[in-house]
Protein backbone atom coordinates (compact mmCIF):
# COMPACT_ATOMS: atom_id res chain seq x y z
CA UNK A 1 0.00 0.00 0.00
CA UNK A 2 2.75 2.33 0.94
CA UNK A 3 4.48 1.75 -2.40
CA UNK A 4 1.25 2.42 -4.21
CA UNK A 5 0.76 5.74 -2.46
CA UNK A 6 4.27 6.80 -3.42
CA UNK A 7 3.52 6.03 -7.06
CA UNK A 8 0.33 8.04 -6.94
CA UNK A 9 2.07 10.97 -5.30
CA UNK A 10 4.81 10.84 -7.94
CA UNK A 11 2.19 10.77 -10.68
CA UNK A 12 0.36 13.64 -9.06
CA UNK A 13 3.54 15.70 -8.79
CA UNK A 14 4.23 15.01 -12.43
CA UNK A 15 0.77 16.18 -13.41
CA UNK A 16 1.19 19.35 -11.36
CA UNK A 17 4.53 20.11 -13.03
CA UNK A 18 3.04 19.41 -16.40
CA UNK A 19 0.16 21.70 -15.75
CA UNK A 20 2.29 24.50 -14.44
CA UNK A 21 4.46 24.29 -17.52
CA UNK A 22 1.48 24.35 -19.81
CA UNK A 23 -0.27 27.25 -18.15
CA UNK A 24 1.78 30.35 -18.80
CA UNK A 25 3.47 32.22 -16.03
CA UNK A 26 3.10 29.87 -13.09
CA UNK A 27 5.75 30.50 -10.52
CA UNK A 28 7.61 27.20 -10.58
CA UNK A 29 9.04 27.49 -14.07
CA UNK A 30 9.10 31.22 -14.59
CA UNK A 31 12.83 31.45 -14.08
CA UNK A 32 13.71 28.78 -16.59
CA UNK A 33 11.37 30.21 -19.20
CA UNK A 34 12.50 33.78 -19.33
CA UNK A 35 15.72 33.79 -17.34
CA UNK A 36 19.23 34.43 -18.39
CA UNK A 37 20.67 31.08 -17.35
CA UNK A 38 21.53 28.21 -19.67
CA UNK A 39 18.69 25.70 -19.41
CA UNK A 40 19.87 22.10 -19.03
CA UNK A 41 18.14 19.76 -21.46
CA UNK A 42 18.77 16.07 -22.06
CA UNK A 43 18.38 14.56 -25.50
CA UNK A 44 17.80 10.86 -26.01
CA UNK A 45 16.82 8.49 -28.77
CA UNK A 46 17.97 10.58 -31.71
CA UNK A 47 20.95 9.97 -33.97
CA UNK A 48 22.54 11.45 -37.05
CA UNK A 49 21.08 14.56 -38.63
CA UNK A 50 18.04 14.75 -36.36
CA UNK A 51 20.28 14.73 -33.29
CA UNK A 52 22.75 17.27 -34.65
CA UNK A 53 19.99 19.66 -35.72
CA UNK A 54 18.25 19.41 -32.33
CA UNK A 55 21.53 19.98 -30.48
CA UNK A 56 22.38 22.99 -32.61
CA UNK A 57 18.95 24.59 -32.39
CA UNK A 58 18.54 24.18 -28.64
CA UNK A 59 22.04 25.58 -28.12
CA UNK A 60 21.12 28.67 -30.17
CA UNK A 61 18.41 29.49 -27.62
CA UNK A 62 20.77 29.14 -24.67
CA UNK A 63 20.28 25.51 -23.75
CA UNK A 64 22.94 23.10 -22.66
CA UNK A 65 22.70 19.41 -23.50
CA UNK A 66 23.28 17.39 -20.32
CA UNK A 67 22.70 13.83 -19.05
CA UNK A 68 19.10 13.16 -17.93
CA UNK A 69 19.94 13.16 -14.20
CA UNK A 70 21.04 16.80 -14.24
CA UNK A 71 18.56 18.06 -16.87
CA UNK A 72 15.68 20.44 -16.21
CA UNK A 73 13.86 19.21 -19.32
CA UNK A 74 14.01 15.91 -21.14
CA UNK A 75 13.67 15.65 -24.90
CA UNK A 76 13.18 12.11 -26.16
CA UNK A 77 12.01 10.33 -29.25
CA UNK A 78 13.23 8.82 -32.48
CA UNK A 79 13.42 9.37 -36.18
CA UNK A 80 12.41 6.92 -38.90
CA UNK A 81 11.26 8.98 -41.84
CA UNK A 82 9.28 11.05 -39.41
CA UNK A 83 10.21 12.44 -36.04
CA UNK A 84 8.28 11.41 -32.98
CA UNK A 85 9.27 13.37 -29.93
CA UNK A 86 8.28 14.23 -26.40
CA UNK A 87 9.17 17.05 -24.05
CA UNK A 88 9.08 16.44 -20.30
CA UNK A 89 9.89 18.38 -17.19
CA UNK A 90 12.52 16.58 -15.11
CA UNK A 91 10.97 14.50 -12.35
CA UNK A 92 7.69 14.18 -14.16
CA UNK A 93 6.56 10.79 -15.36
CA UNK A 94 4.37 12.18 -18.09
CA UNK A 95 5.57 14.35 -20.93
CA UNK A 96 4.21 17.84 -21.46
CA UNK A 97 3.39 16.71 -24.95
CA UNK A 98 4.17 14.13 -27.60
CA UNK A 99 4.21 15.17 -31.23
CA UNK A 100 4.98 13.73 -34.63
CA UNK A 101 6.63 15.62 -37.48
CA UNK A 102 6.19 14.32 -41.01
CA UNK A 103 6.84 15.56 -44.52
CA UNK A 104 9.84 17.43 -45.95
CA UNK A 105 13.40 16.50 -44.99
CA UNK A 106 14.62 15.24 -41.61
CA UNK A 107 16.33 18.60 -41.08
CA UNK A 108 13.03 20.44 -41.44
CA UNK A 109 11.22 18.02 -39.15
CA UNK A 110 13.92 18.43 -36.50
CA UNK A 111 13.79 22.24 -36.83
CA UNK A 112 9.99 22.15 -36.35
CA UNK A 113 10.35 19.93 -33.27
CA UNK A 114 13.02 22.28 -31.88
CA UNK A 115 10.72 25.26 -32.51
CA UNK A 116 8.03 23.60 -30.38
CA UNK A 117 10.50 22.79 -27.60
CA UNK A 118 11.81 26.35 -27.52
CA UNK A 119 8.30 27.79 -27.57
CA UNK A 120 7.56 25.77 -24.44
CA UNK A 121 10.77 26.50 -22.55
CA UNK A 122 11.67 30.01 -23.71
CA UNK A 123 8.22 31.29 -24.72
CA UNK A 124 9.60 32.75 -27.92
CA UNK A 125 8.46 32.79 -31.53
CA UNK A 126 9.79 30.07 -33.85
CA UNK A 127 12.95 30.89 -35.82
CA UNK A 128 14.46 27.55 -36.83
CA UNK A 129 12.71 27.37 -40.18
CA UNK A 130 13.86 30.87 -41.10
CA UNK A 131 16.19 32.05 -43.80
CA UNK A 132 19.10 34.43 -43.92
CA UNK A 133 20.84 36.33 -46.69
CA UNK A 134 24.46 37.42 -46.50
CA UNK A 135 27.44 38.46 -48.52
CA UNK A 136 30.12 35.88 -49.33
CA UNK A 137 33.57 36.96 -50.45
CA UNK A 138 35.87 34.40 -52.00
CA UNK A 139 38.99 34.94 -54.03
CA UNK A 140 38.21 38.62 -54.46
CA UNK A 141 34.69 38.01 -55.80
CA UNK A 142 31.60 38.78 -53.78
CA UNK A 143 28.11 37.34 -54.19
CA UNK A 144 24.85 37.39 -52.25
CA UNK A 145 23.82 34.05 -50.75
CA UNK A 146 20.63 32.80 -49.17
CA UNK A 147 20.70 29.94 -46.65
CA UNK A 148 18.77 28.41 -43.78
CA UNK A 149 19.36 30.34 -40.55
CA UNK A 150 21.99 27.78 -39.49
CA UNK A 151 23.96 28.10 -42.75
CA UNK A 152 22.61 24.88 -44.26
CA UNK A 153 21.43 24.78 -47.88
CA UNK A 154 23.39 27.82 -49.09
CA UNK A 155 22.35 29.11 -52.50
CA UNK A 156 24.31 31.73 -54.45
CA UNK A 157 21.77 34.29 -55.54
CA UNK A 158 24.02 36.40 -57.73
CA UNK A 159 26.65 35.37 -60.27
CA UNK A 160 27.80 38.79 -61.34
CA UNK A 161 31.48 38.57 -60.47
CA UNK A 162 31.14 42.15 -59.31
CA UNK A 163 31.23 43.79 -55.92
CA UNK A 164 27.93 43.43 -54.08
CA UNK A 165 26.94 44.39 -50.54
CA UNK A 166 24.28 44.61 -47.88
CA UNK A 167 21.35 42.29 -48.65
CA UNK A 168 18.08 43.39 -47.05
CA UNK A 169 14.83 41.42 -47.12
CA UNK A 170 11.44 42.80 -47.94
CA UNK A 171 8.84 41.45 -45.47
CA UNK A 172 7.64 38.02 -46.50
CA UNK A 173 11.04 36.77 -47.59
CA UNK A 174 10.39 36.73 -51.33
CA UNK A 175 12.33 39.82 -52.37
CA UNK A 176 15.82 41.01 -51.58
CA UNK A 177 17.38 44.42 -52.05
CA UNK A 178 21.15 44.89 -52.24
CA UNK A 179 23.86 47.24 -53.47
CA UNK A 180 25.60 46.16 -56.67
CA UNK A 181 28.58 47.53 -58.59
CA UNK A 182 27.92 45.33 -61.61
CA UNK A 183 27.16 48.30 -63.83
CA UNK A 184 30.16 50.32 -62.69
CA UNK A 185 28.59 52.77 -60.29
CA UNK A 186 26.65 51.57 -57.27
CA UNK A 187 23.01 50.77 -57.81
CA UNK A 188 20.38 49.28 -55.56
CA UNK A 189 18.92 46.16 -57.14
CA UNK A 190 15.64 44.51 -56.26
CA UNK A 191 15.71 40.74 -56.71
CA UNK A 192 12.57 38.64 -56.83
CA UNK A 193 13.48 35.23 -55.43
CA UNK A 194 10.50 33.48 -57.00
CA UNK A 195 11.21 34.50 -60.56
CA UNK A 196 14.87 35.49 -60.46
CA UNK A 197 13.91 38.78 -62.06
CA UNK A 198 15.94 41.78 -61.05
CA UNK A 199 15.45 45.45 -61.58
CA UNK A 200 17.41 48.57 -60.82
CA UNK A 201 15.58 49.97 -57.81
CA UNK A 202 17.74 53.07 -57.40
CA UNK A 203 20.57 54.39 -59.51
CA UNK A 204 20.62 58.11 -58.91
CA UNK A 205 23.40 60.55 -59.81
CA UNK A 206 26.14 60.16 -57.23
CA UNK A 207 25.89 56.82 -55.51
CA UNK A 208 22.99 54.78 -54.15
CA UNK A 209 23.49 52.16 -51.46
CA UNK A 210 22.46 50.51 -48.15
CA UNK A 211 18.75 49.81 -48.82
CA UNK A 212 16.49 48.81 -45.91
CA UNK A 213 12.84 47.93 -46.50
CA UNK A 214 10.34 49.11 -43.88
CA UNK A 215 8.61 46.36 -41.83
CA UNK A 216 5.25 47.30 -43.38
CA UNK A 217 6.76 46.76 -46.82
CA UNK A 218 5.75 50.23 -48.02
CA UNK A 219 9.02 52.16 -48.05
CA UNK A 220 12.76 51.82 -48.54
CA UNK A 221 15.36 53.76 -46.57
CA UNK A 222 18.71 54.17 -48.31
CA UNK A 223 21.79 56.35 -48.61
CA UNK A 224 22.04 58.58 -51.69
CA UNK A 225 24.71 61.17 -52.43
CA UNK A 226 22.89 63.15 -55.13
CA UNK A 227 22.40 66.05 -52.72
CA UNK A 228 26.18 66.46 -52.31
CA UNK A 229 26.69 64.25 -49.25
CA UNK A 230 25.81 60.66 -48.41
CA UNK A 231 22.48 61.34 -46.69
CA UNK A 232 19.43 59.37 -45.63
CA UNK A 233 16.53 59.15 -48.11
CA UNK A 234 13.22 57.30 -48.09
CA UNK A 235 11.36 56.28 -51.23
CA UNK A 236 8.16 54.39 -51.92
CA UNK A 237 8.52 50.63 -52.29
CA UNK A 238 8.15 51.04 -56.05
CA UNK A 239 11.27 53.23 -56.05
CA UNK A 240 9.54 56.51 -56.75
CA UNK A 241 9.31 59.71 -54.75
CA UNK A 242 12.71 59.69 -52.96
CA UNK A 243 12.68 62.20 -50.12
CA UNK A 244 15.81 63.50 -48.42
CA UNK A 245 15.49 63.18 -44.64
CA UNK A 246 18.94 64.36 -43.48
CA UNK A 247 21.10 67.20 -44.72
CA UNK A 248 24.39 66.99 -42.83
CA UNK A 249 27.65 67.48 -44.69
CA UNK A 250 29.18 64.52 -42.88
CA UNK A 251 28.03 61.15 -44.06
CA UNK A 252 25.03 59.20 -42.78
CA UNK A 253 24.87 55.41 -42.95
CA UNK A 254 23.27 52.14 -41.84
CA UNK A 255 19.54 52.91 -41.63
CA UNK A 256 17.20 50.52 -39.78
CA UNK A 257 13.47 50.74 -39.10
CA UNK A 258 11.33 50.74 -35.99
CA UNK A 259 8.77 47.90 -36.18
CA UNK A 260 5.91 50.38 -36.71
CA UNK A 261 7.73 51.74 -39.80
CA UNK A 262 7.47 55.30 -38.49
CA UNK A 263 11.02 55.91 -37.26
CA UNK A 264 14.46 55.27 -38.71
CA UNK A 265 17.57 54.79 -36.61
CA UNK A 266 20.78 55.55 -38.48
CA UNK A 267 24.44 56.43 -38.03
CA UNK A 268 25.61 60.00 -38.42
CA UNK A 269 29.01 61.47 -37.76
CA UNK A 270 29.36 64.36 -35.40
CA UNK A 271 33.01 64.14 -34.47
CA UNK A 272 32.58 60.38 -34.34
CA UNK A 273 29.96 57.92 -35.42
CA UNK A 274 26.84 57.94 -33.31
CA UNK A 275 23.21 56.87 -33.50
CA UNK A 276 20.25 59.12 -34.20
CA UNK A 277 16.58 58.59 -34.97
CA UNK A 278 14.35 60.51 -37.35
CA UNK A 279 10.66 60.25 -38.25
CA UNK A 280 9.85 58.86 -41.67
CA UNK A 281 8.37 62.24 -42.60
CA UNK A 282 11.63 64.00 -41.69
CA UNK A 283 12.17 66.68 -39.06
CA UNK A 284 14.93 67.15 -36.55
CA UNK A 285 17.03 64.01 -35.91
CA UNK A 286 17.14 62.98 -32.25
CA UNK A 287 20.30 61.58 -30.67
CA UNK A 288 19.97 58.08 -29.22
CA UNK A 289 21.29 58.31 -25.67
CA UNK A 290 23.43 55.25 -25.25
CA UNK A 291 25.50 56.17 -22.21
CA UNK A 292 28.77 54.96 -23.72
CA UNK A 293 31.43 56.57 -25.86
CA UNK A 294 32.93 55.11 -29.00
CA UNK A 295 32.19 54.76 -32.67
CA UNK A 296 28.63 53.46 -32.72
CA UNK A 297 27.51 51.92 -36.01
CA UNK A 298 25.33 49.22 -37.62
CA UNK A 299 22.16 49.52 -35.50
CA UNK A 300 19.24 47.09 -35.77
CA UNK A 301 15.86 47.54 -34.08
CA UNK A 302 14.30 44.42 -32.56
CA UNK A 303 11.00 43.30 -34.17
CA UNK A 304 9.19 43.69 -30.82
CA UNK A 305 10.32 47.32 -30.71
CA UNK A 306 12.02 47.06 -27.34
CA UNK A 307 15.71 47.01 -28.21
CA UNK A 308 18.31 48.47 -30.50
CA UNK A 309 21.40 46.36 -31.02
CA UNK A 310 24.49 48.06 -32.44
CA UNK A 311 28.23 47.80 -32.91
CA UNK A 312 30.87 49.75 -31.01
CA UNK A 313 34.54 50.09 -31.79
CA UNK A 314 37.06 50.61 -34.56
CA UNK A 315 38.62 47.36 -35.64
CA UNK A 316 37.96 45.52 -32.38
CA UNK A 317 34.20 45.45 -32.50
CA UNK A 318 31.71 44.52 -29.83
CA UNK A 319 27.96 44.08 -29.91
CA UNK A 320 25.76 46.09 -27.57
CA UNK A 321 22.07 46.27 -26.86
CA UNK A 322 20.06 49.10 -25.37
CA UNK A 323 16.39 49.88 -24.69
CA UNK A 324 14.96 51.49 -27.85
CA UNK A 325 13.62 54.41 -25.86
CA UNK A 326 17.09 55.22 -24.51
CA UNK A 327 18.93 54.01 -21.46
CA UNK A 328 22.01 52.16 -20.43
CA UNK A 329 23.54 49.99 -23.13
CA UNK A 330 24.81 46.54 -22.19
CA UNK A 331 27.83 44.98 -23.80
CA UNK A 332 27.15 41.53 -25.22
CA UNK A 333 30.03 39.84 -27.07
CA UNK A 334 32.74 40.54 -29.63
CA UNK A 335 31.38 40.97 -33.14
CA UNK A 336 29.75 43.41 -35.54
CA UNK A 337 26.73 44.10 -37.70
CA UNK A 338 23.90 42.57 -35.62
CA UNK A 339 20.55 41.56 -37.13
CA UNK A 340 17.64 40.43 -34.95
CA UNK A 341 15.78 37.20 -35.58
CA UNK A 342 11.95 37.38 -35.57
CA UNK A 343 11.92 36.21 -31.92
CA UNK A 344 13.58 39.46 -30.72
CA UNK A 345 15.92 37.29 -28.64
CA UNK A 346 18.39 35.81 -31.12
CA UNK A 347 20.87 37.96 -33.07
CA UNK A 348 22.88 36.92 -36.09
CA UNK A 349 26.12 38.86 -36.53
CA UNK A 350 29.55 38.57 -38.09
CA UNK A 351 32.89 38.07 -36.42
CA UNK A 352 36.41 38.41 -37.80
CA UNK A 353 38.56 35.33 -37.30
CA UNK A 354 41.75 34.14 -39.05
CA UNK A 355 41.55 36.71 -41.85
CA UNK A 356 37.99 35.80 -42.69
CA UNK A 357 34.56 36.66 -41.42
CA UNK A 358 32.08 34.15 -40.11
CA UNK A 359 28.43 34.39 -39.12
CA UNK A 360 27.41 33.64 -35.56
CA UNK A 361 24.17 33.35 -33.62
CA UNK A 362 23.84 35.02 -30.24
CA UNK A 363 21.27 34.27 -27.54
CA UNK A 364 21.06 37.76 -26.05
CA UNK A 365 19.91 36.98 -22.46
CA UNK A 366 22.48 34.23 -21.89
CA UNK A 367 25.16 35.73 -24.20
CA UNK A 368 25.68 32.24 -25.59
CA UNK A 369 27.27 32.26 -29.07
CA UNK A 370 26.97 29.52 -31.69
CA UNK A 371 28.82 29.73 -35.01
CA UNK A 372 26.75 29.21 -38.14
CA UNK A 373 27.87 26.29 -40.32
CA UNK A 374 30.98 27.49 -42.10
CA UNK A 375 31.26 27.99 -45.82
CA UNK A 376 34.47 28.39 -47.74
CA UNK A 377 34.81 32.13 -48.04
CA UNK A 378 34.27 35.14 -45.88
CA UNK A 379 30.64 35.68 -44.77
CA UNK A 380 29.31 39.00 -43.53
CA UNK A 381 26.33 41.38 -43.51
CA UNK A 382 23.71 38.85 -42.40
CA UNK A 383 20.04 39.74 -42.85
CA UNK A 384 17.29 37.59 -41.34
CA UNK A 385 14.09 37.24 -43.35
CA UNK A 386 11.34 38.50 -41.06
CA UNK B 1 -5.51 2.83 7.62
CA UNK B 2 -8.59 4.97 7.25
CA UNK B 3 -6.38 7.97 6.83
CA UNK B 4 -4.44 6.30 4.03
CA UNK B 5 -7.64 5.39 2.17
CA UNK B 6 -8.84 8.96 2.46
CA UNK B 7 -5.54 10.22 1.11
CA UNK B 8 -5.70 7.80 -1.82
CA UNK B 9 -9.26 8.87 -2.58
CA UNK B 10 -8.33 12.53 -2.43
CA UNK B 11 -5.26 12.02 -4.58
CA UNK B 12 -7.17 10.03 -7.16
CA UNK B 13 -9.89 12.64 -7.32
CA UNK B 14 -7.36 15.46 -7.63
CA UNK B 15 -5.47 13.62 -10.31
CA UNK B 16 -8.66 13.06 -12.27
CA UNK B 17 -9.59 16.72 -11.98
CA UNK B 18 -6.14 17.79 -13.09
CA UNK B 19 -6.34 15.51 -16.08
CA UNK B 20 -9.69 17.00 -16.99
CA UNK B 21 -8.39 20.54 -16.60
CA UNK B 22 -5.11 20.17 -18.44
CA UNK B 23 -6.20 17.67 -21.03
CA UNK B 24 -2.71 16.21 -20.91
CA UNK B 25 -3.70 12.73 -19.89
CA UNK B 26 -5.46 11.60 -23.00
CA UNK B 27 -4.17 14.15 -25.46
CA UNK B 28 -3.87 12.48 -28.85
CA UNK B 29 -0.46 12.54 -30.44
CA UNK B 30 -0.58 15.41 -32.92
CA UNK B 31 1.25 15.27 -36.17
CA UNK B 32 2.76 18.36 -37.70
CA UNK B 33 3.16 18.17 -41.45
CA UNK B 34 6.15 20.25 -42.47
CA UNK B 35 5.85 22.09 -45.75
CA UNK B 36 8.74 21.08 -47.95
CA UNK B 37 10.78 24.27 -47.74
CA UNK B 38 13.87 22.48 -49.03
CA UNK B 39 12.31 22.12 -52.45
CA UNK B 40 10.72 25.53 -52.47
CA UNK B 41 12.28 27.35 -55.38
CA UNK B 42 14.73 30.13 -54.80
CA UNK B 43 15.42 31.55 -58.19
CA UNK B 44 18.93 32.62 -59.01
CA UNK B 45 19.64 35.65 -61.06
CA UNK B 46 18.96 34.52 -64.60
CA UNK B 47 22.08 33.88 -66.62
CA UNK B 48 20.72 35.75 -69.61
CA UNK B 49 18.82 38.97 -69.71
CA UNK B 50 15.50 38.42 -68.04
CA UNK B 51 12.57 39.76 -70.04
CA UNK B 52 10.57 42.42 -68.29
CA UNK B 53 13.29 43.59 -65.98
CA UNK B 54 14.78 47.05 -65.97
CA UNK B 55 18.21 45.61 -66.67
CA UNK B 56 18.70 46.84 -70.20
CA UNK B 57 20.28 44.93 -73.11
CA UNK B 58 23.40 47.08 -72.80
CA UNK B 59 23.75 45.89 -69.20
CA UNK B 60 22.95 42.19 -69.40
CA UNK B 61 22.97 40.05 -66.30
CA UNK B 62 26.06 38.05 -67.00
CA UNK B 63 27.13 34.83 -65.39
CA UNK B 64 30.61 34.51 -63.95
CA UNK B 65 32.03 31.39 -62.37
CA UNK B 66 32.09 31.50 -58.59
CA UNK B 67 35.29 32.64 -56.97
CA UNK B 68 36.49 34.60 -59.97
CA UNK B 69 37.74 37.99 -59.04
CA UNK B 70 36.14 40.81 -60.92
CA UNK B 71 38.16 43.23 -62.94
CA UNK B 72 38.80 46.24 -60.78
CA UNK B 73 36.23 48.98 -61.32
CA UNK B 74 34.97 48.53 -64.86
CA UNK B 75 33.20 51.72 -65.89
CA UNK B 76 32.46 50.98 -69.55
CA UNK B 77 28.77 50.49 -68.75
CA UNK B 78 28.50 54.05 -67.49
CA UNK B 79 28.94 55.55 -70.93
CA UNK B 80 27.02 55.22 -74.16
CA UNK B 81 30.07 55.13 -76.47
CA UNK B 82 33.19 52.99 -76.09
CA UNK B 83 35.66 54.46 -73.61
CA UNK B 84 39.03 53.74 -72.08
CA UNK B 85 39.46 53.59 -68.31
CA UNK B 86 42.91 55.00 -67.61
CA UNK B 87 43.99 54.49 -64.02
CA UNK B 88 47.69 55.05 -64.65
CA UNK B 89 47.44 58.74 -65.46
CA UNK B 90 46.93 59.79 -61.84
CA UNK B 91 48.76 56.95 -60.13
CA UNK B 92 51.06 59.42 -58.39
CA UNK B 93 48.12 61.52 -57.25
CA UNK B 94 46.37 59.11 -54.90
CA UNK B 95 44.98 61.21 -52.07
CA UNK B 96 45.36 59.77 -48.57
CA UNK B 97 43.25 60.43 -45.49
CA UNK B 98 43.58 60.30 -41.73
CA UNK B 99 41.71 57.59 -39.84
CA UNK B 100 37.93 58.07 -39.92
CA UNK B 101 38.33 61.42 -41.65
CA UNK B 102 37.27 62.80 -45.02
CA UNK B 103 39.19 66.07 -44.69
CA UNK B 104 41.64 66.82 -47.51
CA UNK B 105 45.00 67.21 -45.78
CA UNK B 106 47.36 70.03 -46.77
CA UNK B 107 49.89 67.42 -47.90
CA UNK B 108 47.42 66.11 -50.48
CA UNK B 109 46.35 69.40 -52.04
CA UNK B 110 49.09 69.56 -54.69
CA UNK B 111 47.94 66.17 -56.00
CA UNK B 112 44.44 67.50 -56.51
CA UNK B 113 45.84 70.61 -58.18
CA UNK B 114 47.75 68.37 -60.61
CA UNK B 115 44.63 66.35 -61.39
CA UNK B 116 42.62 69.52 -62.00
CA UNK B 117 45.31 71.05 -64.24
CA UNK B 118 45.67 67.91 -66.35
CA UNK B 119 41.95 67.37 -66.66
CA UNK B 120 41.20 70.95 -67.68
CA UNK B 121 44.11 71.06 -70.14
CA UNK B 122 43.46 67.76 -71.89
CA UNK B 123 41.03 67.74 -74.81
CA UNK B 124 40.50 64.01 -74.60
CA UNK B 125 39.69 64.00 -70.91
CA UNK B 126 35.98 63.36 -71.00
CA UNK B 127 35.19 62.31 -67.46
CA UNK B 128 36.86 61.59 -64.16
CA UNK B 129 35.93 58.83 -61.77
CA UNK B 130 36.90 59.33 -58.12
CA UNK B 131 37.02 56.13 -56.11
CA UNK B 132 36.73 56.50 -52.32
CA UNK B 133 38.22 53.78 -50.10
CA UNK B 134 38.57 53.01 -46.38
CA UNK B 135 40.69 50.86 -44.14
CA UNK B 136 39.07 47.81 -42.55
CA UNK B 137 38.42 49.36 -39.14
CA UNK B 138 34.77 50.18 -39.72
CA UNK B 139 31.56 48.22 -40.19
CA UNK B 140 30.73 47.66 -43.85
CA UNK B 141 27.84 50.07 -44.36
CA UNK B 142 29.63 52.76 -42.39
CA UNK B 143 32.67 52.39 -44.63
CA UNK B 144 30.53 52.70 -47.75
CA UNK B 145 29.35 56.12 -46.61
CA UNK B 146 32.79 57.20 -45.45
CA UNK B 147 34.35 56.15 -48.78
CA UNK B 148 31.71 58.13 -50.66
CA UNK B 149 32.30 61.17 -48.43
CA UNK B 150 36.04 60.96 -49.20
CA UNK B 151 35.38 60.83 -52.95
CA UNK B 152 33.01 63.79 -52.63
CA UNK B 153 35.62 65.77 -50.68
CA UNK B 154 38.04 65.47 -53.60
CA UNK B 155 35.24 66.29 -56.04
CA UNK B 156 34.42 69.49 -54.13
CA UNK B 157 38.08 70.48 -54.21
CA UNK B 158 38.33 69.92 -57.97
CA UNK B 159 35.11 71.80 -58.66
CA UNK B 160 36.48 74.73 -56.66
CA UNK B 161 39.48 74.65 -59.01
CA UNK B 162 37.16 74.99 -61.98
CA UNK B 163 36.60 71.38 -63.07
CA UNK B 164 33.11 70.85 -64.50
CA UNK B 165 31.13 69.04 -61.79
CA UNK B 166 29.09 67.17 -64.39
CA UNK B 167 32.20 65.42 -65.64
CA UNK B 168 33.13 63.96 -62.24
CA UNK B 169 31.59 60.75 -61.00
CA UNK B 170 32.14 59.40 -57.49
CA UNK B 171 32.16 55.72 -56.52
CA UNK B 172 32.64 54.26 -53.06
CA UNK B 173 34.21 50.87 -52.40
CA UNK B 174 34.14 51.01 -48.61
CA UNK B 175 36.87 48.67 -47.39
CA UNK B 176 36.31 46.13 -50.17
CA UNK B 177 39.25 47.23 -52.32
CA UNK B 178 42.28 47.58 -50.08
CA UNK B 179 45.45 48.71 -51.85
CA UNK B 180 47.37 46.67 -49.30
CA UNK B 181 45.66 43.89 -47.43
CA UNK B 182 47.12 43.46 -43.98
CA UNK B 183 46.85 44.75 -40.45
CA UNK B 184 48.54 47.70 -38.86
CA UNK B 185 48.77 51.39 -39.58
CA UNK B 186 51.48 50.92 -42.26
CA UNK B 187 48.87 49.09 -44.36
CA UNK B 188 45.77 50.92 -43.24
CA UNK B 189 47.16 54.34 -44.15
CA UNK B 190 47.58 53.21 -47.77
CA UNK B 191 43.99 52.02 -47.93
CA UNK B 192 42.34 55.25 -46.74
CA UNK B 193 42.45 56.90 -50.15
CA UNK B 194 40.89 58.40 -53.24
CA UNK B 195 42.01 57.07 -56.61
CA UNK B 196 41.34 58.78 -59.93
CA UNK B 197 40.36 57.10 -63.19
CA UNK B 198 40.54 59.13 -66.39
CA UNK B 199 37.86 58.35 -68.96
CA UNK B 200 38.78 59.01 -72.60
CA UNK B 201 36.90 58.11 -75.80
CA UNK B 202 38.10 54.96 -77.51
CA UNK B 203 39.74 55.84 -80.82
Amino acid sequence: MKVKIQHIIAALMGAVSAMSAMADGTTELTVTKTGTHMVKVSLSGFTGEAESVLKFDLSVLGMEITPPDTAEYLVAGHENGRIEGTLSVAGSTRPLWARTYAGAATRSQAHAFADDIVKEIRQTAPIFQGRIAFRLEKGGATEIYVADFDGANPIPLTHDGALVQGPSWAPGGQRLFYTSWKNGATQILEHNLETGMRRVFAGYPGTSFSPEVSPDGQKVAMILSMGGSPNLYVSDIGGGNPRQLTHSRDEDSSPCWSPDSRTICFVCRKGRARLETIGVEGGQPQPVRVGIAGNLTAPDWSPDGKWIAFTSGSGNFSLWVMPAGGGVAQQLVEGEDPCWAPNSRTIIFSRRANNKRILCLLDVPTKHVKDVRQLSGSCSEPSWAR
Amino acid sequence: MMKTQNLVATLTLTLGLLAAVTGCQHKPVNTTIIPDLQNKPVANAPSTEAPGTAITPSNPVTSTPEGTAETYGNYTNLFDNPHNDNRDQFKADIVYFDFDSSTIKASEETKLQEVAAYFKGNQKAEALIIEGNCDERGTEKYNLSLGERRALAAREYLVNLGVDSHRIKTVTYGASRPAEPGKGEEHWKKNRRDEFVLITPKQ
